[in-house]
C-alpha cells in the first residue's frame, strides 16, 4: 500500500504537492531575511517592510476568499483594528509634550477629553494590545459571520455586507475623533520594543521582525489548508449545499475560515502601525479592501504564496511607477490595464499561470490528459453508452 | 407499528402546489426499498423531504422514533442518513480522493478536523473505494472532468466512504451501460440488510433485480405497495404510468 500512495502523490500537481510546497514557501521566506544583508538602505527596507505587510494581509484574504469562497470586501476592517489597537499601545508609551508622563494623549486635550476614556486604559500593558490586535477583529468576524454563515447568505451578499461593517466601523472612528483621532488617525508614536528589543520603523529590526511574523503566519495558514478543515473549506468553496449532507455544520466553518483571515489581518495591521509609524481611518479604507482584493485576484486567489506575491508584486509596481517621472500621470492606468488583462486572461492569476508552466514542464500525464480535456479512459467505465441505446 | 424509518402523512406544497401530498412510508430496518413513479410523482422530493433538503409543510418523519423534521441538514447527516442526489452532485474542484476524503466524516467539528490532515490513514482504504468503482485511474483528476457515468460512481462511493445507516438513492444507474447497472445491482444487493436503502429507480429490469418491496408514487401520494409481481398486475399503477409508455418505459 505504500507503493500505492507514493504513485498518487506523484500524480498531484507538482506544486500542490506538500513537500514541492514547503519548499518553495521556505524558499522566499528565505529570501525575504536576505535581502537587509544585501541591501544596507533603511529607507528601502521601511519600504519593502511595508510591502510584505500587505502581502500578509493578501494571503489572509485568499485563505477565506480563495479557500473558503467567502468574498470579503472588508478586509482592512481587521487589518486597520489590528493597526488601531498597536497605535493605541504606542500611544499611551509617548510622553505627551503639553502633560507630562502619564498624561493623555495629545489629541485627546486638544478635544477637551478630561479623562481616559475606559477602553484606552487596559492598552497600557503592551500583551493586552498583542491580544487585542488579534482578539478584537477575530471577535467581530465571529460575530459577523454568526448572523451571515448561518443565515446561510452567499455569494455577494457577504461581500456588500462585509463592505457595509468596514464603511461603519470606518466612519465610526471617523466621527469619534475625541478618543480615535479622528480623521488624522493616531500619530506620534513611540517605539514598539519587546524584551529590551527596539523596533525603529526606519531599521532591519522592524523588517526582521515583519518577516519573521510573515513566515509564521505563512506556514500557519498553509498549515489550516492542508488539514482536513482546509480541505473541507475548499469542498465548501465548491458545493457548499453537497457538504451539509455529510454532517458538516457548513456555517461553523465559514465562521472558522473568516474569523482566521481576521486574525492574521490583525497581525497584519499591527505590524503596519510600527512600520508606518501611525494609524490613519485609510487602513480601514474602501480603497484599500478592494486593493487588497485586487492584489488577490493578481497574485492568485487560490494559492497563499501568489497573492502574497500579488500583493507584493502590485504594490512595488504602483510605487514604482508612481514615482517614476514617464508614469507619473498614467500609473493608475497602467495598473487598471494589468488587473483587467489579469482578470480576463488568468482566471487563477500569476500562480495559477506559473502553475500551468510547472506542469506542462514536470507533470505526469497531467499535462497530457488537460490538452485533451478527456481523462484516462477508465476501462469499462466510460459512462458514455447509454442502457437505452443497448437496449433499442 | 413504528418501522425503522418512518414518514407519517407528510406533505410540501411550492407555491400551493402539492408535491407531496399525504405520503406515508414506513421502511423496515436493513431494507432495501424501491421508490418508483412516473415523472413528477414527487420521488426526488419524498427523498428531499427525509434529508432536509426540503422542509415538510404537514406531517413528520422518524428515524427509529426520533423526529426528523426539524433538524437541520448536517443534523440529519449525522442522524445517519445519506443522500446521492438525481443530479450527481461531487465536488468538482477536488480530486477523487479528495472528494472521498471529505466524505469520509467520522469527526464533524472544525477543530477535530483542524488536527488531521487532509490525507489521513484512511486514505487507502478510500483509495481501495475509488477501485471498487473502477475510478483508480482519474485519482488525480479534478472530478470536474468525469463523465457522467463517472460521476455516478464517485458519487456511490462517496456514500460508501460516508457510511451512513439509511442510504438515499436518486437514479443511480442513469447514464450507466448494461455492464455498470449490473455492478451497481450487486453493489446494493451487498449494501441490503447492513444498510438501510431507498432506491428510486425508473430502470424496472434494475428494480426486479434488486428489490423486495416496491412502493409506488403518483401524484405526490403512495399509490401502491408490495412485490414486482403485485405491483405489475396492480391495474391503478398501470393507469398511473399510462401516457408516459407503459411501467418499463418510464
Ligand atoms: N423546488 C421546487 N419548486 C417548485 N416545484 C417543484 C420543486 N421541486 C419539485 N417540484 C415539482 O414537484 C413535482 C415532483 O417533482 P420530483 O422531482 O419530486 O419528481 P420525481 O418523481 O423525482 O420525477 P422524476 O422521475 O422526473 O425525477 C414536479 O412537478 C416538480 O416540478
Ligand atoms: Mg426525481
Amino acid at each position: 500500500m505504500v507503493a500505492r500512495i507514493d504513485s498518487t502523490s506523484d500524480r498531484v500537481p507538482v506544486l500542490r504537492r506538500t513537500w514541492v510546497q514547503i519548499s518553495i514557501y521556505g524558499a522566499v521566506c528565505l529570501a525575504i531575511f536576505l535581502v537587509p544583508v544585501v541591501l544596507d538602505n533603511d529607507f528601502l527596507l521601511n519600504k519593502y517592510a511595508r510591502y510584505l505587510v500587505l502581502g500578509i494581509l493578501a494571503m489572509a484574504l485568499s485563505l477565506s476568499w480563495g479557500y473558503c469562497g467567502i468574498l470579503n470586501l472588508g478586509q482592512a476592517l481587521s487589518f486597520g483594528l489590528g493597526s488601531y489597537c498597536m497605535a493605541m499601545a504606542l500611544k499611551l508609551r509617548t510622553v505627551p509634550v503639553h502633560t507630562g508622563e502619564g498624561g493623555l494623549p495629545d489629541f485627546m486635550v486638544w478635544n477637551n477629553v478630561q479623562e481616559l476614556p475606559w477602553f484606552w486604559a487596559p492598552f497600557y500593558s503592551m500583551p493586552f494590545a498583542l491580544f487585542a490586535g488579534i482578539a478584537v477583529p477575530v471577535l467581530l468576524a465571529v460575530l459577523l459571520g454568526w448572523f451571515v454563515f448561518r443565515a446561510r447568505i452567499t455569494g455577494v451578499y457577504v461581500a456588500i455586507i462585509s463592505l457595509a461593517a468596514l464603511v461603519v466601523v470606518n466612519l465610526l472612528i471617523i466621527d469619534q475623533q475625541r478618543y480615535t483621532g479622528g480623521f488624522n488617525g493616531i500619530t506620534d508614536l513611540a517605539q514598539l520594543e519587546i524584551l529590551g528589543m527596539e523596533f525603529d520603523a526606519y531599521s532591519s529590526a522592524s523588517y526582521y521582525l515583519v518577516a519573521t511574523v510573515l513566515t509564521v503566519c505563512l506556514f500557519a495558514a498553509l498549515a489550516i489548508t492542508k488539514s482536513k478543515t482546509g480541505l473541507i473549506m475548499q469542498a465548501i468553496r465548491d458545493h457548499e449545499d453537497r457538504v451539509r449532507y455529510f454532517g458538516y455544520d457548513v456555517a461553523h466553518f465559514k465562521i472558522f475560515a473568516f474569523a482566521a483571515s481576521a486574525a492574521i489581518a490583525g497581525i497584519a495591521g499591527m505590524l503596519y502601525t510600527i512600520v508606518m509609524e501611525f494609524a490613519s481611518p485609510t487602513f480601514l479604507g474602501v480603497p484599500l479592501s478592494l486593493s487588497v482584493v485586487i492584489w488577490c485576484a493578481v497574485g492568485g486567489r487560490q494559492s497563499l504564496l501568489g497573492a502574497m506575491l500579488g500583493a507584493i508584486l502590485v504594490t512595488g509596481m504602483q510605487g514604482a511607477l508612481s514615482e517614476s517621472e514617464t508614469f507619473l500621470d498614467t500609473w493608475m492606468l497602467v495598473m487598471g490595464g494589468v488587473f483587467v488583462a489579469v482578470v480576463l486572461f488568468l482566471p487563477k492569476g500569476l500562480a495559477g499561470l506559473v502553475e500551468t508552466i510547472v506542469e506542462h514542464l514536470f507533470g505526469q500525464g497531467r499535462a497530457a490528459r488537460a490538452a485533451t480535456g478527456k481523462p484516462a479512459a477508465g476501462k469499462d467505465v466510460s459512462g458514455t453508452g447509454k442502457k437505452a441505446e443497448e437496449a433499442a | 407499528m413504528t418501522g425503522y424509518l418512518e414518514l407519517r402523512d407528510v406533505a410540501v406544497s411550492f407555491n400551493g402546489f402539492r408535491a407531496v401530498d399525504g405520503l406515508s412510508l414506513t421502511v423496515e430496518k436493513g431494507e432495501l426499498r424501491c421508490l418508483i413513479g412516473p415523472n413528477g410523482a414527487g420521488k426526488t422530493t419524498a427523498l428531499d423531504l427525509i434529508c432536509g433538503k426540503v422542509k415538510p409543510t404537514h406531517g413528520s418523519i422518524l428515524l427509529n422514533g426520533r423526529p426528523l423534521d426539524r433538524l437541520e441538514e448536517h443534523e440529519i447527516a449525522r442522524a445517519g442518513i445519506g443522500r446521492k442526489f438525481q443530479i450527481p452532485s461531487v465536488f468538482k474542484e477536488l480530486t477523487v480522493p479528495q472528494n472521498l476524503e471529505v466524505a469520509y466524516c467520522r469527526k464533524t467539528g472544525v477543530f477535530a478536523n483542524l488536527l488531521r490532515f487532509a490525507r489521513s490513514v484512511e486514505s487507502d482504504g478510500l483509495e481501495k473505494l475509488a477501485e471498487m468503482v473502477g475510478l483508480e485511474d482519474c485519482l488525480d483528476a479534478p472530478a470536474g472532468i468525469l463523465s457522467h457515468g463517472q460521476t455516478q460512481w464517485l458519487e456511490i462511493a462517496l456514500l460508501l466512504a460516508q457510511d451512513p445507516q439509511v442510504i438515499l438513492m436518486d437514479e443511480p444507474t442513469a447514464g450507466m451501460t448494461a455492464h455498470e447497472t449490473r455492478k451497481t445491482a450487486e453493489l446494493f444487493k451487498r449494501l441490503k440488510g447492513r444498510h438501510t436503502l431507498i432506491v428510486v429507480e425508473h430502470d424496472m429490469s434494475f428494480i426486479k433485480e434488486i428489490s423486495d418491496i416496491i412502493s409506488v408514487m403518483h401524484q405526490g401520494r403512495l399509490l401502491a405497495e408490495g412485490t414486482v409481481q403485485d405491483i405489475e398486475r396492480n391495474p391503478e399503477v398501470r393507469e398511473a404510468y399510462l401516457g408516459s409508455g407503459g411501467i418499463t418505459g418510464a
